[in-house]
């Protein structure tokens, strides 16, 4: 479905030095310096495989998702996506896929959305069964029918970024790349965005590309990563993968309000006690906890994704030079 | 469906949405209506004031001059009320990166950026313009269909290079963030197109003709319909046209390869 190869994104950029003589010579005598924004990155995924694309700013995850789509030009290497080279931006390419940016926006602003669903459909030259048919779904499924037909620009960010994705994807299209999607959204407009978005996955078997700081749409959203630090893939597996590499072990939260674990090495937090131990020794700790407490309502996990991903960050990047 | 009626239909639903987001500020549209208007009358009035002094001015009497400033209020409402409008709009996309979600549109994106936003009081100078070829005509006569089809030839031709310079500005806002400046010089450098070309000095035609073509679409077809025509002038207009409407592809062209969009 989607082929990377030893793909880069080179930009060149002015250094200036700071002061006014500087600014003047400048002008005649401009110095630039290479940032490798994107170096040389291969990878495949497959029809219907939900990523996640995760780094701190500045690692490429973005000029990634945007050579991928074609709105960037790769300086060199390869992109497939579904048959198509991106950039050549093929009219079919651009029909298989589609782009949803948290911080832009497509709606018309002072027009009803429903303005921008018509001028879609005239954009995506759907017919007009198929466009009300995708429409109605995407409807049901947002709860769109209550604010659909008020301005753009007096809607919330909720219910303006629920209508973005309606626009986004009223012609069922098969790629989804997502930039981070719930950005700047309330805690239920969250919830919404990663229900939904599922929900499609679901019903249309559509490949999901993701990239998000927020490691509640990682969990939600996504089944596996690719971690992306400095413009190269420092990790590609599955979430638990993940958090066996670069987690420091399994998660042990024990709910009892009225024993006392912290002889056992668990510390209190509010009505539930914690710890994080190493997978080796989940085990002795959990049949110590149970000895003491047999009722007691236990739960393993991973530990928490920020703690996985400060410390991939933290390890994925090459030592200093001295 | 052929691209021609793919691309009128994308371009009518383009048009019906700026036309409804004009609609949705009625004490905009009004204002906007009267400066309209006003604009109107102040292009087409300068020509009315040299006439009270001069019976002729470079050998163009008042109906035939009047056929050059009908011609000039055509492109003034064709250029600035679905070309040039876009060009702020193009801009600022650019800058801010909403471009990426123009570029992801199944459609030519040259068409998208070209008639994304209309400006509905340049009607007036559309409505100006046919008035005063009525009268032009009530006054000296209609002219043959052959000078009438050799005009309109020449119309197409100044519209397609006045639209491709206009393209081409647009493509260097991809390079140089800030062309807001270049708006203005392009209208000004267009303004001479309301007079006959004969009126400018030698230097000034050339200028006129090939670099900033406002007289292809203006003095010549003026021109044209007095029976003032040959094949080099034809030869000439499409020459010219034709480069302008490479040209400015190309630039376009090469503009999207250079779009580094904006970061997030």
């Amino acid at each position: 479905m989607i082929h990377v190869r030893d793909l880069k994104k080179i930009y060149k950029v002015p250094v200036k030095q700071p002061g006014v003589w500087a600014s003047v010579r400048s002008l005649f005598d401009r110095e630039y310096r290479e940032v490798r924004a994107v170096d040389g990155i291969t990878f495949d995924i497959a029809a219907g495989e939900r990523v996640g694309f995760l780094g701190p700013n500045g690692a490429g995850k973005t000029t990634t998702l945007k050579m991928m789509t074609g709105l960037l030009h790769p300086t060199s290497g390869e992109v497939s996506v579904s048959g198509f080279t991106p950039k050549h931006r093929d009219d079919a390419f651009l029909r298989t896929v589609t782009l949803v940016m948290g911080q832009k926006q497509q709606l018309l602003w002072d027009l009803p959305p429903t303005e921008t669903f018509a001028l879609h459909r005239a954009l995506y030259d759907l017919d007009l069964r198929a466009w009300k048919e995708s429409l109605d779904e995407l409807v049901e499924l947002l709860g769109l029918a209550a604010f659909m037909d008020q301005p753009a620009r007096n809607l919330s960010l909720g219910q303006r970024m629920r209508c973005e994705l309606a626009a986004a994807l009223l012609h069922r299209p098969k790629i989804l790349f997502l930039d981070e999607p719930t950005i700047g959204l309330d805690v239920e407009a969250q919830v919404i965005v990663r229900a939904f978005v599922s929900a499609y996955h679901a019903r249309h078997g559509a490949t999901l590309l993701l990239t998000s700081h927020d490691m509640d749409d990682v969990a939600a959203m996504v089944d596996r990563v690719l971690l992306i630090d400095q413009g190269v893939i420092r990790f590609d597996g599955s979430l638990p993968e993940l958090a066996r590499r670069f987690g420091s072990g399994r998660r042990l939260v024990v709910r009892d309000a009225h024993a006392d674990f912290s002889s056992i090495g668990l510390t209190r937090a509010g009505e539930t006690w914690e710890v994080t131990v190493d997978a080796s020794d989940i085990n002795a700790r959990l049949s110590a906890v149970l000895a003491r407490s047999p009722a007691a309502e236990v739960t393993v996990s991973d530990p928490p994704l920020e703690d996985v991903l400060r410390k991939a960050f933290g390890e994925s990047r090459p030592a200093a030079a001295p | 469906m052929s691209r021609l009626t793919r691309a009128t239909q994308i371009g009518s639903a383009l048009i019906r949405t700026s036309l409804l987001t004009a609609m949705q500020y009625r004490s905009d549209l009004a204002f906007d209506a009267f400066a309209g208007l006003l604009r109107t009358i102040a292009t087409s009035a300068p020509l009315l004031l040299v006439f009270q002094r001069d019976q002729t001015i470079a050998g163009w009497t008042l109906p035939e001059a009047a056929w050059v400033m009908s011609l000039y209020l055509l492109m003034q409402g064709i250029l600035g009320g679905l070309v040039e409008p876009n060009l702020g709009e193009v801009v600022e996309s650019v800058r801010s990166g909403n471009f990426d979600l123009v570029l992801m549109k199944p459609a030519d994106a040259q068409l998208l950026v070209s008639v994304r936003t209309v400006a509905p009081s340049h009607i007036w100078d559309v409505l100006a313009s046919i008035l005063l070829a009525g009268w032009a005509v009530s006054q000296g006569g209609a002219p043959t269909p052959v000078n009438a089809l050799v005009a309109f030839g020449l119309l197409i031709c100044g519209l397609a290079s006045m639209y491709a310079l206009w393209l081409m500005a647009i493509s260097l806002s991809f390079w140089f963030v800030r062309v807001d400046n270049l708006r203005f010089l392009l209208w000004s450098a267009a303004d001479a197109g309301r007079w006959p070309i004969q009126v400018f000095s030698g230097w000034a035609r050339t200028v006129l003709t090939f670099v900033i073509p406002v007289a292809l679409l203006t003095s010549f077809p003026a021109m044209a319909l007095r029976g003032q025509w040959d094949l080099s002038a034809l030869a000439t207009a499409a020459g010219v046209a034709v480069t302008f409407v490479v040209a400015s592809r190309l630039a376009w062209t090469r503009a999207l390869a250079s779009y580094t969009s904006a970061s997030s």
